[in-house]
């Protein structure tokens, strides 16, 4: 016998995210459904415009990920209308991007997947000094780990819980037999969810001096819009620079010494969690940070390939251009295709929408019909998960030196193997070693682009093709990135210097997808079968599963 | 001026006679001349503000290429504003004649001569010379420069009063802008409607000079002196005014 | 009107630790950052001494959550100064620690125990097509939750170009019939805080306000508080000077771009975008996109993405079929004015050459010298 639950809201995700999970009579899941539940229509709204806006439209798909698409839209436009950008616009983007990716770990692992883990109510119980202890024993060079610093943080939970005025955090499962952490584990992460609330702001900056503000930083077709003028004060000069820079040493110390040592801490109360949310097994990565042109995939950072089944033995190929690789299927997803047909790569593709659900407010959707806003992107037909641990794990199979000394220096700490990271817990700490990678692979950046201006290259944009009078009356293209949840890519069709088709593959849809013609379930739904819930009305395990993947509906449906 | 005075022309009985008279009053003249001064001044200098192209050097202090075109523009827009309330009021205070632009569109009168004229420019048929406007001339007066210039004046006004948020323009015409759609959308029609005056400059000179040499009837001067000249049988202060 | 006392902040400041020293340099700070005159000080002080913490509703519709990004990204006040001791942050979807059933229970609650007390924040927008599919929670189409949620509610606040005029997803063609909180509320008071997103501090600057004077901004024409949206970006932009002179960006990465020049020809929506990015700017001052080389796409206004193109100095002409600039618009009229004109001079020359003009006026017209009024 099959109890089902239903989890809508999901909270402390971007967007809206609906699960309902069938659980047998342990409680343990049986089966599941992911169901995206908006869609705004971007892909719709693209058609027709000047494709050297499209970036702009694209970056207000996400706010949480700001950055990724306008980043990837421009790629898309600059491959269509074969543009090379100069070095330091390849530079600044990879700047920006890893800047983004570092802000949106952060801020998922302290503000959306921490109440997943530390009981804020237990902090109450902690002890100031034994905290201050546990602290300074997890990172002896944070500067903050005091008894008084804990004891005014303990204070201030004190009273705003006494206050009768919960906020945010009245209501949810504290108390719960899941959560494992010592009082004084909860008080540390208590606090660091403020120090890392108050932080995450600073090293945002970076977009700001080259974007001109964050979230929504501005982008061009061709490079970038912020000119260098070293000997002048009205442009990119030796000031901003040393913001950049200095927002750059911020950040490596705060992940170095705050975020990893606390998700360390974190993650060895909870061991059996690297057993729990494994799913699909398969990770697919397009790859990013372009050391020579975005065109030398060899020379990327973030190396490109697929792992099917868990074999780290091979690293498969994968062609984004090629129409047999990707391809989106719409079975279980509110959309038509023209003819019937089930399955098309973004080039060709169609959003045509096509409501079959119930009629709200409704308690059930149908797993046999149509029930997600999502379409279901398979590589080669395989369900695949992106995101930071499938570029862990692609850079670790790839034999990259730096990706395996972050990883084994981790799994050791932990006392685990590597099939310890197939799991709910691993998607956790692999994005949080990909940031550790990610803060000092920013600096280096950081100084590729001191030496490029020293060699006397200071330009940001080639507008060679800027004028629609120079393009060809009709070209197609594609651009990826890596975004922080994972391999993003948009296609776009260009035409009389118009865009004729524009079509969007989201991590998030990969990971959120609902079941394709096949019935193969998407990542979501698959790391969700086999965890077991020591409550059915209180979803805590759910809601782990789902935050490691570290959602983004708004991304994923578009 | 009581009666009108005929010139007698004709040596012989029977060949027409010819007749002279003040049809624009001075404001009138003023009015018009006031009009097509500003509105050429606000066309250049609209068009230079949409895209400038001299490129001063140096520091910026010493420079002000845009400020000061802008500055024609607005006061060139001040007088397009002064010469139509010059006319407004003379429309009411003024003779027949500067009433015979307006659009009667209540009078049966009125949409016969419009076809009557129409035809017989279009057949370049002489037809009547009229005293006042004809009402094809008046509609188009109406159209191109009342309504066009109405426009141009409000929405260049609510672009104004941008610059003085809470102002005199901004409480008077401000709210154009939200109406239009926001102040890029008013630009964009402002901008737009700027060429209806070329269409109407380019439209408005030829008839004139194609009426003047048709009919002989000294229309270029008359925007000058107020005089008309007329044969007998001409309409008089056209026929939807009686 | 609650079961619990709520909270002054000033009760909860000073239970944090803070004393009255720092607390009144905080209530000089905040008043400074909303631009008040330092004799208003005094009030700040008493509003946080004496007014409880509101609570604070935050619905998510069709949306980014930018604006919620750019709001935890404010450094006077900080973030969770505003969450932790000014108001209550009970009901965000994107922030709270419960879910599903747990987490809507919070907002019935808090609509039946604060009837006409809650503020009710909607960051995005509702789609009205299709009875609202395009957006459900917990099952219920969103723009029935944003009416029940705005019933009982003291006032609504807008996030962001979303809630305020539709933003992206009203673009043309509006694939889901995206309508802005305004067109969907009546009979609240709403204030729009446009932007795509809002400056963080113009967003906390907002809830600020209404906390410490208990009273709503004053609005413009449009319901923005004239405070953050009183003048456009144009005429505080440190380009300005440039723009007067006559010296232009005219293509990226060009001299003028590296020397600061004014971005006017390569679009920049600011001599038409309310905002105070020229002031207050982004990120704590650090820039705003001019500041950055890159023009205002005019993020705050309403239908900027419509606008379009952003790089252009004008939008194309929204008359269907024809979408082309102005000035093809009107250069392709004044040469078809011209060609009229002179098929018609030709046509008059051809016939004055063959067939000369005789008069043919007709016989019945009126005498010169009917019905005069005057000369
Ligand atoms: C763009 C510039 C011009 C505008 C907007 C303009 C506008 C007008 C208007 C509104 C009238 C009607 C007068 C009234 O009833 O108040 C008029 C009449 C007249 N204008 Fe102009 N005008 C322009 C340029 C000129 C020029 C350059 C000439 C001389 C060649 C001219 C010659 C005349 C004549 C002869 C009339 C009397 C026409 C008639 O009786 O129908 N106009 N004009
Ligand atoms: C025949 C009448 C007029 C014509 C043909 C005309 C033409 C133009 C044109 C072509 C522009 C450039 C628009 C753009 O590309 O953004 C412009 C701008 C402007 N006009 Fe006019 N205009 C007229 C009347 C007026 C009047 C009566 C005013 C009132 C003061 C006015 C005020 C403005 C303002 C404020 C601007 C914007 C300047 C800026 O943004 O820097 N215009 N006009
Ligand atoms: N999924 C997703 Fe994004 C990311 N990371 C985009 O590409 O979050 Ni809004
Ligand atoms: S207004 Fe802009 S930034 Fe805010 S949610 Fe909407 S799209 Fe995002
Ligand atoms: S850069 Fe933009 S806002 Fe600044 S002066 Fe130039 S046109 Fe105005
Ligand atoms: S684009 Fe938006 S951020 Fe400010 S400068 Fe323009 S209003
Ligand atoms: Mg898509």
């Amino acid at each position: 016998m099959s109890k089902r639950i239903v989890v809508d809201p999901i909270t402390r995700i971007e967007g809206h995210l609906r699960v309902e999970a069938m659980l047998d009579d342990n409680n343990r899941i049986q089966d599941a459904m992911s169901s995206g539940t908006m869609w705004r229509g971007l892909e719709v709204i693209l058609q027709g415009r000047d494709p050297r806006d499209a970036w702009a439209f694209c970056e207000r798909i996400c706010g949480v990920c700001t950055t990724v698409h306008a980043l990837a839209s421009v790629r898309s436009v600059e491959n269509s209308l074969g543009i090379q950008v100069p070095r330091n616009a390849d530079i600044i983007r990879n700047i920006m991007f890893l800047t983004q990716m570092v802000q949106d770990h952060v801020v998922h692992f302290y503000h959306l997947h921490a109440l997943d883990w530390v009981d804020v109510v237990s902090a109450l119980k902690a002890d100031p000094a034994k905290t201050a202890a546990l602290a300074q024993s997890v990172s002896p060079s944070w500067p903050t780990s005091t008894p008084g610093y804990f004891s005014d943080v303990a204070a201030t939970l004190k009273k705003f819980v006494e206050s009768g005025q919960l906020g945010i955090f009245q209501n949810a499962y504290w108390g719960h037999p899941a959560y494992k952490l010592p009082p004084e584990a909860n008080l540390m992460a208590v606090a660091h969810y403020l120090e890392a609330l108050k932080w995450q702001k600073e090293l945002v900056k970076i977009h700001t001096v080259f974007g001109g503000k964050n979230p929504h930083p501005n982008y061009l077709v061709g490079g970038m819009a912020c000119a260098f003028n070293l000997q002048g004060d009205n442009a990119i000069n030796m000031e901003r620079l040393n913001l950049v820079r200095d927002k750059i040493v911020e950040a490596i110390d705060v992940v170095e010494h705050l975020y990893i040592p606390d998700l360390l801490a974190v993650a060895s109360f909870y061991p059996e969690w690297t057993k729990i949310g494994g799913g699909l097994g398969n990770y697919m990565v397009y790859g990013d940070l372009p050391q020579n042109g975005i065109a030398d995939v060899s020379k990327f950072r973030f190396p490109r390939g697929v792992i099917l089944n868990k074999n780290l033995a091979e690293v498969l190929p994968l062609d984004p251009a090629d129409p047999g690789q990707i391809q989106e299927s719409i079975a279980h997803s509110w959309y038509q295709y023209p003819n019937n047909q089930t399955a098309l790569h973004p080039w060709d593709g169609v959003t045509e929408p096509h409501y079959t659900g119930p009629k709200p407010p409704y308690k059930q959707l149908d797993e046999k019909g149509a029930y997600s806003w999502l379409k279901s992107p398979r590589w080669k037909g395989h369900a695949v998960e992106v995101g930071p641990l499938s570029r862990m794990l692609v850079g670790f199979a790839s034999g990259r030196a730096d990706f395996k000394e972050v990883v084994t220096e981790a799994l050791g700490k932990l006392k685990v193997g590597p099939e310890a990271l197939f799991s709910t817990l691993g998607r956790t700490a692999a994005r949080g070693l990909e940031t550790r990678l990610c803060v000092h692979w920013l600096l280096e950046e950081y100084e590729h682009l001191v030496a490029n201006l020293k060699n006397g290259d200071s330009s940001v944009a080639d507008t060679r093709h800027w004028e629609p009078s120079t393009w060809p009356v009709e070209s197609k293209g594609y651009g990826f990135t890596e975004a922080p949840r994972g391999a993003l890519g948009h296609w776009v069709h260009i035409k009389d210097a118009k865009i004729a088709n524009y079509q969007i593959v989201v991590p998030s849809t990969w990971n959120a997808s609902p079941r394709d013609a096949q019935g193969q379930h998407g990542a979501y739904e698959s790391a969700l079968i086999g965890t077991p819930m020591a409550d059915a009305k209180r979803p805590i395990e759910l809601l782990r599963t789902i935050h490691s993947f570290d959602p983004c509906l708004a991304c994923a449906s578009h | 001026m009581a009666a009108t005075s005929y010139r007698p022309l004709g040596i012989h009985s029977g060949e027409p006679t010819f007749g002279r008279k003040y049809v624009w009053q001075w404001p009138v003249r003023l009015a018009h001349w006031i009009n097509a001064a500003s509105v050429l001044t606000l066309f250049l200098s609209g068009l230079y503000i949409s895209n400038p192209v001299l490129a001063p050097n140096g520091e910026p202090f010493n420079h002000f290429v845009m400020g000061r075109i802008r500055e024609i523009h607005f006061v060139a827009g001040y007088a397009l504003l002064f010469g139509f309330l010059i006319r407004v009021y003379w429309f009411y205070a003024g003779n027949n004649y500067s009433r015979s632009g307006f659009p009667f569109v209540w009078k049966a009168a009125w949409w016969n001569d419009l076809r009557a004229q129409a035809w017989q420019y279009l057949k370049l048929e002489r037809g009547h010379v009229h005293l006042g406007h004809n009402a094809l001339a008046g509609l188009a007066y109406t159209v191109f420069v009342v309504g066009l210039g109405w426009i141009q004046i409000f929405t260049g006004l609510a672009l104004y009063s941008e610059s003085n948020p809470g102002g005199f323009w901004d409480t008077a015409v401000g709210w154009i802008i939200p109406l239009l759609g926001g102040s890029w959308r008013v630009h964009m029609w402002h901008h737009t409607c700027a060429w209806g005056f070329v269409v109407f400059a380019i439209l408005h000179l030829y008839i004139v000079m194609f009426d003047s040499h048709q009919f002989k009837n000294g229309l270029i001067g008359s925007i000058i002196s107020g005089y008309k000249f007329y044969e007998e049988g001409d309409l008089d202060h056209d026929r939807w005014l009686s | 009107m609650t079961s619990q006392r709520p909270q002054t902040t000033y009760d909860l400041l000073r239970k944090h630790g803070v004393d009255r020293r720092s607390f009144l340099k905080y209530c000089t700070g905040l008043a400074a950052a909303m631009g008040l005159d330092a004799a208003l000080v005094p009030q700040v002080v008493r509003a946080m001494e004496t007014k409880p913490r509101i609570p604070v509703i935050w619905l998510h519709g069709l949306e980014c959550t930018c604006c919620s990004e750019s709001f935890i990204r404010s450094s006077h006040p900080l973030a969770q100064d505003v969450i932790l001791n000014m108001i209550s942050l009970d009901y965000d979807d994107t922030l709270q620690a419960a879910a599903g059933d747990q987490a809507e229970e919070v907002r019935r609650r808090i609509m039946k125990d604060y009837k006409g007390g809650y503020l009710l924040a909607v960051e995005g927008n509702a789609p009205t097509k299709d009875g609202g599919v395009y957006c459900t929670i917990g099952g219920e189409a969103f723009v029935d939750i944003l009416k029940e949620t705005a019933a009982d509610a003291k006032a609504v606040v807008a996030w962001g170009s979303c809630a305020s005029h539709g933003c992206v997803q009203n673009a043309h063609p509006n694939p889901t019939g995206a309508k802005p909180v305004k067109e969907i509320l009546t009979g609240k008071p709403i204030i729009n805080v446009p932007g795509c997103p809002p400056i963080a501090e113009v967003m906390t600057g907002v809830l600020t306000y209404i906390l410490t004077f208990g009273q709503l901004p004053d609005l413009d024409r449009q319901g923005r508080p004239k405070m953050f949206y009183g003048q456009r970006i144009h005429d505080k932009c440190y380009r300005r000077s440039y723009f007067d002179a006559g010296q232009f960006v005219e293509s990226w990465d060009d001299d003028g771009a590296r020397k600061g020049w004014c971005l006017y020809k390569m679009g920049c929506r600011g001599p038409s975008t309310y905002n105070s990015c020229s002031t207050i700017k982004w990120n704590n001052g650090v820039s705003y996109p001019i500041g950055s080389g890159h023009g205002c796409i005019g993020c705050s206004e309403a239908g900027f993405w419509d606008n379009g193109p952003f790089y252009e100095r004008l939008s194309s002409v929204p008359v269907p079929g024809i979408q082309s600039t102005p000035d093809t618009v009107g250069k392709t009229l004044t040469v078809l004015t011209g060609v009229g004109v002179g098929a018609h001079l030709v046509s008059h020359l051809v016939q004055r050459a063959g067939v000369p003009l005789t008069g043919t006026r007709t016989p019945e017209a009126p005498a010169p010298e009917a019905s005069e009024k005057k000369d």
